[in-house]
């Protein structure tokens, strides 16, 4: 039987890792509802009075408004594109019924680009977009987001869809749906819960992405959010608390629906850990 | 098909990777043959010094990160209280992006006022307290830490599922036969988890060997190529330095690529090997 001793002495060590690991955020939450002069008065204050206000401000005076918004079309057109195409391709890899040449290669070739590092493509994809005129347009980014992550979603639902009898197939067939029909009606709501896996993934990595947007988008007009905040540090690195604040907007939406759905996002992130 | 328009870009992206081995020289294409290759490994320090650190930090995220996080893991195995709570608030890092947590570790590494140096004062190490970010020898394993900061406790995560996964009969079988918990753990959990700790390692050096946004938002590889990475050296060859080509960093990536599959392959295999003696 463990004792108490025992027991606190293993409730040490993870009380230091979890004040390691939510210390530094906790602190920039706090200086997110305090002003830039409160903050170089005292680094560590507790937020009293809090400043709720600087949200409002971050939001119309400093284009948080703007860049909140790119984040979220880029981030929303990619997972609806990279989902349907995902889902449809995925399926039709996982029923042999559905045979096209050069099957196999093709999959074997979907699963490796999984693992393909970006700076491979990014330079090829700059010139492409450069030629076609996307540069610098969040269709481009959404394109190339959504062919980036098309392999990992395709690979996770395909290996969904496989686990689903096609007896069901058959049985929907009888009831007289084609092709089309069976797939949303019967096996796409069969498959959701890989679905919202894959959407969790891919929401956070858009949400998040950084390297593709820092290349291909130059317009202040059209930043997403990471690449305002890099920009923004810059800019106006001495005033510490609004930064504070957009870090907070930037990150509290995603942090607000993890705290209510915890397990799926989990389940996703780790389903993306077979991507390099 | 519906399913050829969906792997369409897909072939669009290979196409190109391909064409990138093409050497091009600014927009019109000049065939200069495998010039850029013996340029970047005969005359290039610049390339050197940015391998050598992304190599060093692919070594050196793992060798934490893992340790750590199966360590955090076995505590979260034993039952401890809140075991939930601690889990959610470990795995929150890596939901943010590259540029929240390099902006809230540029903070955190102030001299004057951030989190370290006031941890190390506090302690009575403020000898120690110093601008880490500013000197070539703690710049980059400040860097190291953010990482392991972001996915120490990811890690965490998948490895104590990996845990959970194993049939608690091994377990029970193991205290029957007397093993007490430090050998149940070494003797019966590590071995069973062996599969998900190599993917994991793997990951990790993968990652890391690709590492560019969180240089690029703290220190621009800078002090001194102090943290330059492989991946921000392509980035400022092909967009920053006035050179306009775009055939030399592209030659960078391509020899990088092959050198980050041939080394994780290496890796898969020694690891795997070492596994396949133990049983």
């Amino acid at each position: 039987m463990r004792t108490r001793a025992t027991r606190l002495a293993l409730l040490l060590p993870v009380l230091a890792y979890t004040v390691f690991s939510a210390g530094p955020y906790l602190w920039t939450a706090t200086m997110s509802l305090r002003t830039t002069d409160e903050i170089y008065r005292s680094h560590y204050g507790l937020p009293i009075p809090a400043h709720w206000d600087k949200f409002h401000r971050a939001w119309t005076e400093f284009g948080y408004a703007t860049y909140f918004r790119n984040s979220a079309v880029v981030s929303v057109a990619s997972v609806l594109v990279v989902t349907v195409l995902g889902a449809m391709a995925g399926f039709a890899f996982a029923r042999r019924r559905y045979t096209f040449p050069l099957r196999e290669p093709l999959f074997l070739l979907i699963f490796l680009s999984i693992m393909f590092p970006p700076q491979i493509m990014l330079l090829s994809l700059f010139q492409i977009l450069v030629q076609y005129r996307l540069f610098n347009s969040l269709t481009g980014l959404v394109l190339v987001y959504v062919a980036t992550e098309l392999p990992l979603t395709i690979y996770l639902l395909r290996a969904f869809f496989a686990q689903i009898p096609s007896e069901l197939e058959e049985a929907a067939r009888i009831d007289g749906c084609g092709d089309w029909s069976m797939f949303w009606r019967v096996m796409f709501p069969m498959a959701l819960p890989a679905v919202a896996t894959t959407v969790i993934l891919n929401f956070i990595y858009f949400w998040n992405e950084f390297l593709y947007a820092v290349v291909f988008i130059t317009r202040q007009q059209i930043r997403t959010l990471p690449l305002a905040i890099q920009f923004l540090v810059s800019d106006q690195y001495q005033d510490i608390g609004m930064l504070a604040t957009g870090l907070m907007i930037a990150t509290l939406p995603v942090l607000i629906f993890y705290l209510f759905l915890s397990e799926w996002f989990v389940k996703g992130m780790t389903a993306g850990a077979i991507k390099g | 098909m519906y399913f050829a328009f969906a792997i369409y870009p897909v072939l669009v992206t290979f196409y190109n990777s391909v064409h990138t081995l093409r050497m091009d020289l600014g927009m019109q294409y000049e065939f200069v043959g495998l010039e850029h290759f013996r340029e970047i490994v005969g005359a290039d320090d610049v390339f050197w010094k940015a391998s050598r650190n992304s190599l060093t930090w692919a070594v050196a995220a793992p060798l934490v990160d893992m340790p750590l996080a199966l360590a955090l893991a076995l505590l979260l195995y034993r039952r401890v209280p809140f075991a939930r709570f601690f889990r959610t608030v470990w795995f929150t890092p890596v939901l943010m992006s590259y540029p929240v947590v390099g902006v809230i570790w540029l903070w955190v590494y102030n001299y004057d006022w951030g989190m370290a140096n006031l941890v190390l004062r506090a302690v009575g190490l403020g000898n120690f307290a110093q601008a880490w970010l500013a000197s070539p020898a703690t710049a980059l394993p400040a860097l190291i830490l953010v990482t392991t900061w972001m996915f120490a406790g990811f890690n965490m995560v998948v490895l104590l599922a990996a845990i959970h996964a194993i049939p608690t009969d091994y377990l029970d079988a193991a205290r029957v036969d007397g093993a007490s918990g430090w050998r149940r753990t070494w003797h019966v959990i590590v071995p069973l988890i062996r599969p998900t700790l190599v993917n994991l390692t793997i990951l990790d050096f993968i990652g890391k060997m690709k590492q560019f946004a969180l240089v690029w938002v703290m220190t621009r590889g800078g002090p001194m190529w102090g943290t330059e990475t492989v991946a921000t050296y392509v980035v400022k060859r092909a967009f920053e330095w006035k050179t306009l080509d775009l055939g030399y960093p592209s030659a960078i990536a391509v020899l990088w690529f092959v050198i980050i599959f041939g080394l994780s392959w290496g890796l898969t295999r020694v690891l795997q090997r070492r596994e396949a003696l133990e049983f």
